[in-house]
């Protein structure tokens, strides 16, 4: 800790911020102890000191509380005023420049005591702020009595950074296992007497990994595959496979990185420009598994694709110097890549480590097009920051460098092999994400490791496979460690001992995809912008009809008046198809309508939307409607009817819809897409979306071109790519915007970097849960969907059990369901029984 | 926290804190005030009544000189657009239209000098994250609204009441996502978040089975729940933190939605007399709403008009007309909401906080004197009505009314010039003044503060607020 001008009205405002965690720590002294001459105390002084305490003096947790607040700052953390320090026990013996702090035995006699005492108004300790109470000197003086006992590990010394030079640990010798994780925790389980417990059956490793790699529970024959699977190497190809399911993965791994780089589809800033995402860059990231130095260096030295998680977000109106962007963007790669925090050194020098104010800006101002000033506590101090990474040894920073080669070399700094802490704090927190404890706390990678070894093992073979995250997961989840039965998490301990995964709760992503697995209700349509890259999806996607933009005047593209107008097409069907998907777009904006029913709506020209069809289609006649706007210039809709002259600009509408039935061998291809057959009109007359309109006076659409041609410009592969985010069904929740169930569940609101979510069950969760629409829908579609296809009683209790449970009914269970379910089994009673298997802890955790 | 704070830690902390700790929640850090003082608590309950949008004092609780519309008039004369009237308290007046308020002025206290923060060019939706929150946007942890602060260190009032329950605001209208950013439990944990009421009409809802659902089928699927539980192999997989803690919150939800409680919620079971005297829409049933739910033992409430930019008290054009109309929609529901709570005895244990983020002027945009990015429109001559209210964005005075909960009755604080700017000349009180007040009324401290991150994040603003002790009886 650096005191620094302590008279200053500045340090005292921000210091008062911090005072009651480190209360009078942040006292400097005015003398130091070293000034003062020990003079023993007179016999009334004596009479005064309260009586020593009488029982035995706990020293963690009556006296080091003393110690570290009221004279830390001054003889702790590595400070020796008056060369009397109190590092350890031998130190603080020592005393200073004064002589012995104590006599042991003889608290009355002690020169802490006496200086506490504050008998000489001119030489009291602490030097400033409260006395110490009279409670506090008798446990001091009764500790002192007692012949100052203390622990060997307790220290209250300065603390080196840990975690920060590569270090490659010996792995030892070991025949019983093969991975290094085990062999390294072998010696440590021995250490702490901890027994190797039995690994846990095929179904639990399997729901485990399955929820641990790609986000989603096993399918029931997948399962019953794996389980009856006689190779010895299961478990490891089963990893494989999983790793190898690059969509269904970076689907499941989104959800953590857009926690970390406060990445969200809407949300404070999106809507001005003052925030830009970076979903479609990290999502192709993850598909393609960048290696992890390549893609930090892409976010630390962006291309436009990344560029929004340094550009933050620009808050309108004043900020605090300590959140202007170039500051966030500091926080920010501090936190998420070298697991410290910066965000109390980017108002003052830091309290809870030692980062200073300088080291904050050193980094805010490699982002800064012109140099920063430093402000303290949001006042300016007159100094210009120099640009500089938290650790010079990785390598320097050319102030005279333009921003654009600061930030390369920036990323050279972070990336450097001499940076031991990038590839740890990864590590840290993929443990974390496995074993439900980290390594050390993931924000706070200065501190030990509770096995370092294993922490540093890890982190050197992930960077020695050239930082493959795929490798470093499947070097975690293929060891025993990972294998080992979950352990309580509320096992807390004098110190934290590794048993095995502790029992974790679904996150809200995985809760909704895994009702996804039990209801086959999922999402319609993404709000992500990823665009799947494989080019046999993309092929199978292709579209199969001429699609055009159209309107109702043959010069739109460049200008058509401000005004509302009515498409319609009847599109006849063979059959229900079993697929139906449309993608639609429209300059400005649009409404949706199938048979009547309104599909949905869209107002962002440049971003295709999707919906899911296959409810409304039907056999034979069907209505396709739009209500197509092009609005005015300040993006108000006209009024129905209303021509305003002046306002012409651009107008289109693009649809196409993929519609089959059947399965690939006999596919049924029933595609529609807009074009000159579409019919249009001016007039909203009622029933004009509804089946039975008389539509004769209206007239045929104009096609204005192919979805390529400007000024809308549409990729090539745009409309394929959407449809084929469809391709596993159901779009998972990680690529929709939070919904109230996934909110209650603890999907954050990304405006902060969230490095770890509340674990928690709350009563508000549970509510959602009990009466929330959200999942009282999903259930009410997915007992319609699943009492529709089930054959008999039987056959549907024990498939939600395979599906939500992984396993068969017993027979108490079966009992109890049939009860519920009725006879002939009613629909409320599917939705309830699908409620009360998805309400099990045994569906809801981890174990 | 390392492992060897944490090992030193949980030799001291208790049972309870220990579940909080395991569960990541942040720890409380209780301020040692030096002075060995602990603060005597006047009410259990506040119900925060939010006039969201900008409410002027000077067509409200603060009237100038009335310059009734007349064609062409100077905007620069235009001070208050209704007439002022006498309240219960003789030197206290109000402007027309708040007449019933006007009469149980002698129940309340009135602040006059409340002062928005300056947070550059005006946002509604920043000015209310600083209100809520006591914090200025951003901060680098989410903060917590006041409700949450209140719901996480008080706890419920009635276990089978929600918290903190927030009433009358949509999200998915303009600006839903910076409203939603300070109508959360932040850092707290989403234990302590809002409950939500969006429409008051039809609270029931919110406790009440799912749509379609019956009271009989709801009770059984529980009782199936339970029974799956014991049966199962789950029953029998032992105890473990995660599986209690997901248990509990079950029984917690479905105590609160079968408790005679939750009756609270549902206005129908209202006698008619009484429901219409509440009724002028939906802020006028939230009141009735906050009512009951104060019977039943809510701990915090907020009641808003609903903010929806150029909305309700956003006043950007007909200042005049649509506050006219607002006053009938809050004026008679609120006295109700005052004597009903008086009549049964809890009004003394229940604090009314009546607030805005800012106040407006028909000139001034901001702070006199400031410079200011943009402002409304507003012609120096006013032919049209269109064009007669405030219709600027004032932040250099406003009007907080206080009800109960200890308060005095009939005073007023505070002191506005007579003439533009009609800012605060005497007594100005800040947010974090105003929250240390709301604290203080509940026993809790402004130097409060819970750890995030290693950091202590204060209840009031870095622990510096005041309460304002001339309010207190």
């Amino acid at each position: 800790m650096k005191m620094r001008c302590l008279a200053s009205e500045t340090v005292v405002n921000c210091f008062t911020h911090m005072k009651l965690i480190l209360g009078r720590l942040l006292i400097g002294g005015f003398f130091a102890w070293g000034t003062l001459a020990h003079a023993d105390l007179t016999p009334e002084q004596v009479q005064q000191l309260p009586a020593p305490a009488t029982h035995k003096i706990d020293f963690a947790k009556e006296i080091q509380p003393i110690l570290s607040v009221s004279c830390g700052n001054c003889h702790g953390r590595g400070k020796s005023k008056g060369d009397f320090r109190i590092d350890d026990r031998a130190t603080f013996l020592k005393g200073g420049d004064s002589g012995p702090a104590v006599v042991l035995g003889k608290s009355e006699k002690s020169l802490l005591i006496e200086l506490v005492m504050g008998f000489d108004p001119d030489a009291i300790m602490p030097a400033k702020g409260s006395k110490l109470k009279p409670e506090q000197i008798a446990l001091l003086r009764a500790w002192i009595d007692q012949g100052a006992p203390w622990e060997k590990e307790v220290w209250l010394g300065k603390i080196e950074p840990q975690n920060l030079h590569p270090r490659l640990p010996q792995v030892p010798q070991n025949k019983k296992f093969s991975n290094p994780v085990d062999a390294l925790l072998d010696g440590y389980f021995k250490t702490n007497k901890v027994k190797w417990a039995a690994p846990v059956s095929d179904r639990a490793f399997a729901r485990r990994v399955y929820l641990d790699v790609i986000g989603l529970l096993p399918p029931a024959t997948e399962l019953d595959q794996f389980v009856s699977d006689r190779r010895r190497d299961k478990r490891e190809q089963l990893v494989q496979k999983l790793l190898n399911q690059n969509q269904a993965y970076a689907d499941h791994w989104l959800s953590f990185w857009n926690d970390l780089l406060r990445n969200d589809y809407k949300g404070t800033g999106y809507i001005d420009g003052g925030r830009k995402q970076i979903t479609k860059w990290l999502y192709s990231s993850l598909l393609t598994n960048k290696p992890y130095d390549g893609f930090v260096a892409e976010l630390v030295n962006p291309t436009p694709e990344s560029e929004g998680f340094t550009k933050g977000i620009v808050w309108r109106g004043v900020v605090n110097a300590s959140q202007v962007p170039e500051m966030q963007a500091a926080q920010n790669i501090s936190q998420v890549f070298m697991g410290i925090n910066m965000k109390c050194a980017s108002c003052h020098d830091s309290f809870i480590n030692d980062l200073q104010l300088s080291d904050a800006y050193s980094l805010a101002n490699i982002y800064s097009e012109k140099p920063l000033e430093l402000f303290e506590c949001d006042k300016p101090t007159g100094k210009m920051a120099v640009s500089k990474f938290l650790y010079p040894e990785f390598g320097s920073i050319d102030g005279n460098a333009d921003r654009t080669n600061r930030m390369k070399q920036l990323a050279d700094c972070v990336i450097s092999e001499k940076n031991g802490r990038l590839p740890r704090t990864l590590v840290n927190r993929l443990w974390d994400r496995f074993m439900g404890q980290p390594f050390v706390e993931v924000d706070d990678m200065e501190q030990k490791a509770w096995n370092p070894d294993l922490l540093d093992w890890l982190a050197e073979d992930f960077v020695a496979h050239n930082y493959d995250v795929k490798h470093l997961i499947a070097q975690i989840v293929t060891s025993r460690a990972y294998q080992l039965p979950s352990v309580n998490v509320d096992q807390l301990e004098k110190q934290y001992v590794f048993r095995g995964p502790s029992v974790r709760r679904m996150t809200a992503e995985q809760l909704r995809d895994a009702l996804t697995s039990v209801t086959s209700i999922g999402y319609a349509a993404p709000n992500a912008e990823v665009e799947v890259l494989d080019e046999t999806t993309l092929k199978k996607f292709g579209l199969r009809a001429e699609t055009k933009w159209i309107w109702n005047d043959k010069a739109a593209a460049s200008k058509a008046p401000a005004e509302i107008v009515y498409f319609r097409k009847t599109i006849h069907l063979a059959t229900t198809p079993t697929e139906a998907n449309v993608v639609v777009t429209s300059d400005n904006s649009f409404i949706l309508y199938v048979n009547g029913t309104k599909i949905g709506e869209g107002n962002d020209f440049n971003k295709p939307y999707l919906f899911d069809l296959r409810e409304v289609l039907k056999n034979g006649a069907n209505i396709i409607a739009v209500r197509a706007a092009n609005h005015l210039p300040n993006n108000a809709l006209p009024k129905p009817g209303e021509l305003v002259p002046g306002t012409e600009n651009p107008a289109g509408l693009l649809l196409y819809a993929r519609v089959r039935s059947g399965k690939e061998s006999d596919e049924k291809v029933m595609d529609f897409a807009t074009d000159k057959t579409w019919i249009w009109s001016r007039a909203e007359v009622s029933g004009w979306e509804k089946k039975g309109f008389a539509a004769a006076e209206w007239s045929n659409a104009i096609e204005l071109g192919a979805a390529q041609m400007a000024p809308w410009r549409l990729k090539k592969d745009h409309i394929p790519n959407k449809l084929a985010s469809t391709q596993s069904g159901a779009i998972r929740a990680a690529l929709v915007n939070a919904d109230p169930l996934a909110v209650a569940l603890g999907r954050p609101n990304r405006e902060q970097t969230v490095t770890t979510r509340p674990s928690e069950a709350t009563t508000l969760q549970a509510l959602e849960m009990t009466n929330g629409e959200t999942l009282a829908d999903i259930l009410r579609r997915g007992a319609e969907a699943i009492t529709a296809e089930a054959k008999s009683e039987r056959e549907l209790i024990q498939q939600i059990y395979q599906n939500a449970l992984g396993r068969k009914p017993t027979s108490a269970e079966r009992k109890l369901a049939e009860e519920l379910l009725g006879k002939p089994v009613n629909k409320e009673g599917v939705e309830d029984l699908l409620w009360a298997t998805t309400m099990l802890p045994e569906f809801q955790l981890i174990y | 926290m390392n492992n060897w704070n944490r090992r030193e830690f949980l030799k001291t902390a208790s049972a309870a804190t220990l579940t909080a700790l395991a569960a990541g929640y942040p720890k409380q850090v209780w301020a040692d005030t030096g002075v060995g003082e602990k603060i005597k608590a006047t009410a259990d309950t506040v119900i925060v009544l939010w006039m969201g949008g900008g409410m002027a004092h000077t067509e409200t609780f603060d009237p100038k000189r009335y310059a009734p519309f007349e064609k062409g008039m100077a905007t620069d004369q235009v001070l208050s657009t209704f007439p002022t009237i006498d309240t219960a308290v003789d030197n206290i007046k109000f402007t027309a239209g708040l007449e019933q308020m006007a009469s149980v002025m002698d129940r309340g206290t009135l602040i006059r000098s409340y002062t928005a923060g300056d947070l550059g060019f005006i946002l509604h939706s920043r000015h209310q994250y600083q209100w809520h929150t006591g914090y200025e946007p951003p901060q680098t942890v989410a903060a917590p609204h006041i409700g949450a602060v209140i719901a996480r260190t008080l706890g419920p009032k009635n276990p089978a009441v929600p918290a903190f329950i927030d009433i009358g605001q949509r999200f998915d209208l303009g600006e839903g996502e910076e409203l939603k950013a300070f109508h959360t439990a932040g850092f707290l944990g989403s234990e302590y978040g809002p409950f939500l009421v969006p429409n008051p009409a039809d609270a029931v809802r919110s406790v009440r089975p799912p749509e379609g659902m019956s009271p009989s089928r709801f009770e059984n699927r529980n009782k199936f729940y339970k029974k799956l539980m014991e049966k199962g192999p789950t029953g029998q997989l032992g105890s473990d933190y995660q599986k209690e803690s997901l248990l509990r919150s079950m029984d917690n939800a479905h105590r609160l939605l079968s408790s005679p409680a939750a009756k609270a919620f549902d206005l129908a079971l209202e006698p008619k007399e009484s429901y219409d005297k509440y009724n002028t829409g939906r802020f006028g049933l939230g009141c009735l709403l906050a009512r009951r739910l104060t019977e039943a033992g809510a701990r915090f409430i907020e009641l808003t008009t609903e903010y929806i930019p150029f909305e309700h008290w956003d006043t950007h054009e007909n200042g005049h007309t649509r506050l006219a109309q607002l006053k009938k929609t809050i004026d008679a529901p609120i006295a109700q909401l005052v004597r009903d709570l008086e009549s049964r005895g809890l009004l003394d244990r229940t604090l009314i906080v009546l607030a805005s983020e800012f106040s407006r002027d028909a000139l001034v945009e901001g702070k006199p004197g400031k410079e200011v990015k943009g402002q409304v429109p507003q012609p120096d001559k006013i032919e049209d009505l269109k064009f007669y209210g405030m219709h600027r964005h004032f932040t250099d005075a406003g009007s907080v009314m206080l009800y109960g909960g200890g308060m005095k009755r009939g005073h007023v604080h505070g002191v506005t010039a007579d003439e533009r700017p009609c800012k605060t000349i005497k007594d100005r009180v800040i947010i974090e003044d105003l929250h240390a007040t709301i604290y203080r009324a509940l026993g809790i401290p402004a130097t409060l503060s819970y750890e995030i991150e290693k950091r202590p994040f204060y209840v009031t603003r870095d622990g510096h607020g005041k309460a304002v002790m001339d309010l207190f009886a």
